[in-house]
């Protein structure tokens, strides 16, 4: 079995970041009132995290741009986005067969778990595309 | 040359180098082509294609 690459690095980190988020979000969930402004940082993190990691992998002059890599990522990308597209489709199936979503609160909870699905589908599919290809 | 040289030379990981050298990634065209030119030999002398078995018409 060959070293684990910088990239692969990486994705282990994110993973292990996005379960202790999640666990540390749902023991809050059920820790008392007023969790859901909790989910609503926790996306705003997220957005934050992902631009600043955008603009550092920009900037930074030393990255090879490897083209494995690439393909690797839309391999992910591709699968992520699936998964955020089935999932809108559920929300506004939900919200006509509901005619309300209820609450901002569940609207943000639905949204948040679908993020953290779909990143963790990403990850976890490149991680395997590595893996298959080392 | 060492991988990491020769990943240098055509600007790619040195795992995507292991990854072509153990045939489990094929490169473009023109990575195939920056090979060929770090070794000063044709391309046909550093990859080859074998049809895959049943397909061939």
């Amino acid at each position: 079995m060959s070293r684990l690459s910088f990239q692969e690095k990486m994705l282990w980190a994110q993973l292990v970041g996005i379960v202790v988020v999640v666990f540390y979000g749902h023991y809050l969930v059920h820790a008392g009132p007023g969790h859901h402004y909790f989910h609503a940082l926790l996306l705003i993190l997220l957005f934050v995290f992902g631009s600043a990691r955008l603009l550092a992998r920009r900037r930074s002059g030393n990255v090879v741009e490897d083209e494995r890599d690439h393909s690797i990522a839309l391999i992910g990308a591709r699968w992520s986005n699936v998964l955020l597209w089935l999932g809108l489709v559920v929300i506004l199936v939900l919200y006509w067969d509901h005619g309300s979503m209820n609450s901002a609160h569940f609207v943000i909870g639905i949204l948040f778990h679908l993020l953290v699905l779909a990143g963790s589908v990403r990850i976890i599919r490149e991680l395997v595309a590595y893996r298959m290809s080392a | 040359m060492t991988q990491q040289e020769l990943a240098e030379l055509i600007s790619v990981t040195r795992q995507t180098v292991i990854a072509i050298e153990g045939d489990k990634y094929s490169p473009s065209l023109e990575v195939a082509f920056r090979i060929a030119h770090v070794f000063g030999v044709p391309l046909e002398q550093v990859f080859q294609y074998t049809p895959p078995r049943g397909r061939g018409r």
